[in-house]
């Protein structure tokens, strides 16, 4: 007999998963085992209510094994095997090669939309065999090239194709259009900050991390939500890395182009923002994988949380051990921190005055540690703007988002031309080691930079970390060779820059 | 008529209506120490163990009600039994047959299938 195959998810990798079925005579009864969830478990009340539905009985011992019988299942996704397992047993239908199916059932026999069908369609390619998914779940796997796919709305039609009596057809591959992106807001409703909007900017064009220090009402959370306007749209390699994190923690997500947005309370637990739980879930930072993950109030977070965001902003993957088994999710984010520069906000506000004593003001630092601020690359200050300012700029012609876009999405392409082939995307990605080979600086730089990191006591990571920038800042200006005037400008977002 | 009569007449009419429908009726009032099965047939392939429940009109409960929990795992049980004691290897199920008594000396037969439907109750 063929085998049949359904999924289970580990982390966002999706595990093979054989159903077996043995029926045997005695009182109806259907026992699921292979570790299964309370979803899995469950998942004989549906299945036996659509075989009912097609009017299928189903009687007997009904044994369904899921190997491998020592990692748990989870989710409801295993409900479509079990179900033509059961009538493969029955002589219902008979499968001519081996395939992967992947789906919920529905009472009347629908097949509902289901997590995971990414990794699925991931694995299906990799063994070569057939995937079938929800219609509902079409669209994501249409995405996933060369995969033979197969798209069902209800058990009944599957029977049909496997009968061989109304064929379905694979799946078309689609391509995301780069649909255009609306800025919101856009840059060009921003008055002033042009200091900010530059190392905006450069975070977008290099993935760079970036903190933003001003006072309240002075556009930290404009800012930061304007850089979805000037991020370059995912590659098709990027885009499936977030399907796939995206496929494995949700049900509704919208696949497209832009890349991902989260917004972070600071009242959300580690388990909510690194991932983990009883199913080992992606938590934020993965779902914010290969965009932005804009903590505000960055100082508000509890310590424990900012200091467990360490290593994952180090290496882009976070690894998760717990009881339940050891998972490791990909985390490639632009950290964008907001915070004020004091308690009361208005440290270095040019009309109110700040009313924290020292005592406050060094509390509220400690809050943030040294080895966080030295992962981030660009440390900019937002002043406030006086409302006479803010009249003046009224005017005065300022570039828009997509002007600025274009010039972003320029240095982009230039990174993934120098770097692709190793495989990276952008310069934040790059190991310290590669950079210091790969950058071949000139006399000058090399000088320069041995001067400013004496005086500014740079560490090593900090030196590595300023050399992405000022590559950055080389490709936005389109210059092949990393010069003075951009380590120099890089060095200006160092920490320190700010009072903080 | 006293209710152990009612019973009496109510299983015979059971197997009137179910030898009617062309079962093979095998056995009647099974004992076993923990329950007792009322009819055993066999409907084509298939072993049905039919518990039978008469009402006369006035009862509140209506006889599918009057089957709970504890008297399914009893019928589960005996059911068992009988299977293992006949040594039957094939597939089996309960029905229950509700028999409601009306006042003009008429009756209404009720056939309910597999009332276990794959829950377990051992």
């Amino acid at each position: 007999m063929i085998p049949i195959y359904g999924i289970t998810l580990q982390g966002v990798q999706a595990l093979k998963v054989e159903v077996e079925v043995e029926i045997t005579g005695g009182l109806f009864f259907i026992a699921v085992v292979g570790l299964p969830d309370a979803a899995v478990r469950e998942s004989r009340e549906r299945v036996r209510a659509a075989l009912r539905s097609l009017l299928i009985p189903v009687r007997g011992r009904v044994t369904v094994n899921l190997a491998p019988a020592d990692s748990p299942k989870e989710g409801a996704l295993l409900d479509l095997p079990i179900a033509l397992g059961i009538a493969q047993k029955l002589g219902v239908i008979s499968l001519n090669k081996p395939a992967l199916f992947v789906g919920e059932l529905a009472l009347d026999g629908r097949l509902r939309k289901t997590r995971g069908v990414v990794p699925a369609a991931f694995l299906a390619r990799k063994l070569k065999i057939p995937l079938f998914v929800p219609q509902e779940n079409a669209f994501e796997v249409s995405l996933v090239p060369d995969v033979e796919a197969y798209a069902v709305s209800s058990l009944q039609q599957l029977f049909d194709h496997i009968k061989g009596r109304t064929l379905l057809s694979p799946l078309r591959k689609e391509i995301l259009p780069s649909e255009n992106i609306v800025a919101d807001p856009d840059l060009a409703d921003i008055k002033g900050q042009s200091g900010a909007k530059r190392a905006l900017e450069i975070a977008a064009a290099g993935h760079h991390n970036l903190i933003l220090v001003g006072s309240p009402g002075s556009g930290k959370t404009m800012l930061a939500r304007a850089i979805r306007g000037i991020l370059p749209p995912l590659s098709q390699e990027e885009l499936l890395e977030s399907l796939q994190v995206h496929s494995t923690a949700k049900l509704d997500f919208q696949a497209t182009l832009q890349p991902p947005f989260y917004t972070v309370h600071p009242t959300a637990s580690i388990v909510a923002i690194c991932g983990g739980g009883s199913a080992l879930r992606p938590g934020e930072i993965s779902l914010a994988h290969r965009g932005v993950l804009f903590l505000d109030e960055f100082t508000e977070f509890r310590r424990d949380l900012l200091e467990a965001l360490r290593q994952p902003l180090e290496d882009g993957k976070i690894v998760v051990s717990r009881a339940a088994g050891r998972v490791v999710f990909p985390c490639r984010v632009l950290l964008i921190a907001a915070c004020n520069p004091c308690p009361c906000g208005w440290d270095g506000d040019m009309v109110e005055q700040c009313i924290c004593s020292a005592y406050e003001k060094e509390r509220y630092r400690k809050r943030i540690s040294g080895p966080i601020l030295d992962r981030i690359d660009l440390h900019v200050s937002v002043p406030r703007l006086l409302p006479k300012e803010l009249i003046s700029f009224e005017n005065q012609r300022v570039e828009s988002s997509k002007v600025v876009r274009k010039r972003v999405c320029m240095a982009r392409e230039r990174q993934r031309k120098r770097w692709g082939k190793y495989g990276f995307h952008c310069n934040a990605e790059l190991p310290e080691r590669f950079i210091k080979r790969s950058l071949q600086l000139s006399r000058d730089v090399r000088s320069f930079l041995i001067q400013m990191s004496d005086r500014l006591r740079l560490s090593g990571r900090g030196i590595s970390r300023v050399l992405k920038v000022s590559r950055t800042i080389a490709d936005l200006a389109g210059s092949s060779e990393v010069e003075v005037s951009h380590v120099a400008e890089a060095l200006a977002y160092r920490k320190g820059s700010v009072s903080l | 008529m006293d209710h152990v009569a009612l019973g009496r007449w109510g299983e015979e009419t059971a197997c009137s209506y179910l030898h009617k429908k062309g079962w093979n009726i095998l056995d009647r009032n099974v004992y076993f120490p923990r329950g007792e099965l009322d009819i055993v047939a066999m409907d084509k392939d298939e072993l049905v163990v039919v518990e039978v429940r008469t009402r006369s009109l006035g009862y509140l409960m209506s006889p599918e009600e009057s089957v709970g929990p504890v008297k399914t795992r009893r019928l589960v049980y005996a059911g068992s039994c009988y299977v293992e004691k006949v040594d039957w290897n094939g597939f089996w199920r309960i029905d229950l047959l509700g028999i409601t008594c009306h006042k003009d000396d008429s009756y209404s037969i009720e056939h309910f299938k597999d009332i276990t439907n794959g829950m377990s109750f051992l």
